[in-house]
């Protein structure tokens, strides 16, 4: 018994050093897909939507006879994990999901392997809200900030545009707009491009200087003098929650999170939703696969898959995002394509870390 | 005893303490030492006390250490406070008094995390709360109650969640008080109230110092029920060490986790000395 446990161990310590040892970038399409098949499986790290998309990705399962798996685990737990195991010879993640702007924190050729192997596509993305994902880094998931509201209560033609507009709307309707500050990035979207708006600061770079953050505080007046008429609401699933049961008329949302409810039925599908002209934060996520992944080709199958038109139109469909290729059909986003010039990138770290430090203390803990 | 027989004594101590010392002792130390600067996970490590001087500045901190303190000894307090009549009821047992105990001590299967969103479900905005006030005509409209801003929610939440703890404990301290001496009691002439604060009471403190305690311990360190059902103008100091690790900034969180062990300690100390001073009349 011991003998076979010893032998086998050893065996599969072989095999698995030697698939990721492989090198994909002499082999042609075909062969990374034989070895792929060969290969077997591969595990996605991707911290949202787990059942979802382990349901969607049945087809690429079906296809390839490849086994997929998600585990459990938020994005701040993924990105740990993959710090702490680069130094291993062989990791345990063989497609890591990250937002986009995240994969700025990380020296991308030292973590990730390049993707070159994939077919030519041109439709791909990989530079997106002014991030250049290069070689390594693909987006597979579009995302947007904007405004969810009831349009029993709040008239489609008549919605506020600019922080003063907001504001107006807090005066005539108070208690009826809500924003979450942690827990989510819809809330933090909202407030800091309406202190972008009122105080012109460039949030864009990722710079911190005493000037530039004393230049955002001058917008917390704006927060703190309205603070009686709007709510702090716990989280971006909470905002969502209390404006189909009817409680808020207007709050800051993800475009594809509201979407995914509206469609699973969990709220109410007559909720709509807007990008503000003053600009809300959008971007997606990306893909990549670590220098260590235990199944290489497996993972290049995948992230082929993950980013083609197909893909993506199915993702627009079942999930509402933005494709991320140039040949996906995007009709059944919530927001005409025009709205989506008032598109933000996100703010740059450290800077936007430092804001969201200086919110909490000068304007939540002020309520 | 002879150094020989000393170092027996520790060998045969060693499964025992050995893993308090490696699991436990290790994880503290990780934490203080980070609070000082090394184990930097993105940057250099030195040492210094530039993470403890800034945080001890900080208005949002100061804060969380009173809010915390503020949940972890309230809720400490309730919990023990409804547990003492039912441990009493409870001491000698009539019919229906086993399930009326288990149903008590459900919370205890209960994950908090649940207890949380049904919680919130039950007083939302048009939850059944605001429906049934508001169907006896006591309110004209729906009322705000989720995420107060006093914490009562999270209080409810906690005591709710611990007092079966405190029973538990209590109930067992009671009932190894005998009949005899609360009979001898009640021949001298006291009274219930004067059976519980001098008979039952000192008999039963080391029982409620380890209720208090534990539960004290473990609501001031909150975090699944601040996030979902406490106030958002405040933060646990739990939540605080999450929104520091969750950017990146490991010293700080560290900072934050070596303080709330230190108030754990320092109150845990105080409500153990005060709660015997007070049921016992003196502190030995």
């Amino acid at each position: 018994m011991l003998k076979t446990l010893i032998l086998s161990t050893t065996a599969l310590a072989i095999g698995v050093s030697a698939s990721a040892a492989s090198d994909l970038s002499g082999m042609s399409w075909d062969d990374i897909v034989t070895q792929a098949k060969a290969e077997g499986e591969l595990t996605w790290y991707v911290w949202y939507l787990q059942d979802d998309l382990r349901r969607a990705v049945k087809s690429f399962e079906d296809e390839y006879g490849i086994d997929v798996t998600i585990p459990e685990g938020t994005s701040a737990g993924n990105a740990e994990k993959l710090i702490a195991e680069r130094n291993r010879e062989v990791g345990d993640i063989d497609v890591f999901a990250w937002g986009y702007s995240d994969f700025e924190t990380v020296d991308l050729a030292a973590t990730f392997s390049p993707l070159k192997m994939l077919p030519a596509d041109d439709g791909r993305v990989s530079e997106l809200v002014g991030i250049d994902g290069g070689d390594f880094v693909l987006a597979y998931w579009g995302n947007q900030t904007g405004i969810a509201y009831d349009p029993a209560k709040v008239s489609a033609d008549n919605l506020p545009q600019t922080p003063e507009e907001f504001a107006a709307f807090w005066s005539e309707n108070p208690g009826k707009f809500g924003f979450n500050y942690e827990k989510g990035g819809s809330g933090p979207s909202f407030y800091q491009n309406t202190l972008r708006s009122l105080t012109g600061v460039d949030f864009s770079n990722g710079e911190i200087s005493d000037g530039k953050l004393a230049k955002v505080e001058e917008g917390y007046g704006f927060f703190n003098d309205n603070a009686e008429n709007y709510v702090v609401t716990a989280s971006n699933a909470d905002s969502i929650v209390r404006v189909s049961d009817g409680e808020l008329w207007m709050v800051p949302a993800w475009e594809d999170h509201l979407a995914g409810l509206q469609k699973r039925g969990e709220v109410r599908s007559e909720i709509k939703f807007y990008i503000p002209e003053m600009g809300m934060n959008g971007g997606g996520n990306g893909i990549a696969i670590p220098n260590n992944a235990p199944h290489p080709a497996a993972a290049a199958v995948f992230v082929n898959w993950l980013t083609s038109a197909d893909t993506q139109t199915m993702f627009n469909r079942d999930f509402g995002t933005a494709p991320m290729h140039a040949e996906a059909d995007d009709s059944n986003a919530l927001v005409p394509n025009d709205q989506r010039a008032n598109r933000q990138p996100w703010a740059g770290q450290p800077f936007r870390k430092a804001v969201e430090e200086s919110f909490i203390e000068n304007v939540i803990l002020e309520r | 005893m002879t150094l020989r027989k000393w170092l027996l004594v520790l060998s045969l101590l060693t499964p025992g303490i050995g893993l308090i010392v490696a699991f436990i002792g290790v994880a503290v130390y990780i934490a203080a030492a980070q609070s000082f600067g090394y184990y930097n996970l993105a940057g250099e490590s030195s040492f210094s006390l530039e993470f403890w001087d800034r945080m001890l500045d900080r208005k949002v901190f100061s804060r969380a250490v009173m809010y915390s303190i503020y949940i972890g000894v309230i809720s400490a307090f309730l919990s023990v406070a409804f547990a003492y009549p039912l441990a009493i009821w409870l001491r000698k047992p009539f019919p229906g008094s086993l399930a009326i105990g288990a149903m008590l001590k459900a919370p205890l299967l209960v994950h908090g995390l649940v207890v949380a969103f049904l919680f919130i479900n039950v007083i939302s905005y048009h939850g059944i709360l605001n429906q049934l006030l508001q169907g006896i005509g006591l309110w004209d409209e729906p009322h705000r109650l989720q995420n107060d801003r006093n914490a009562i929610g999270v209080l409810i939440l906690q005591t709710w969640k611990n007092m079966p703890f405190a029973l538990l404990l209590l109930t067992g301290a009671v009932q190894s008080i005998s009949d005899d001496v609360l009979n001898a009691a009640r021949d001298l002439g006291a009274g219930s109230f004067d059976r519980f604060r001098k008979v039952i009471a000192p008999l039963t403190v080391s029982a409620m110092q380890a209720a208090l305690i534990i539960i004290f311990i473990g609501a001031l360190a909150d975090f699944s029920f601040q996030v979902i059902a406490g106030p958002t103008n405040r933060q646990s100091l739990s939540q605080l060490m999450v929104f520091f690790k969750d950017g990146g900034r490991w010293n700080d969180a560290a900072v934050v986790g070596v303080s709330l062990m230190i108030i754990a300690i320092a109150g845990s100390a105080l409500l153990a000395a005060v709660s015997r001073i007070v049921m016992r009349g003196r502190i030995a």
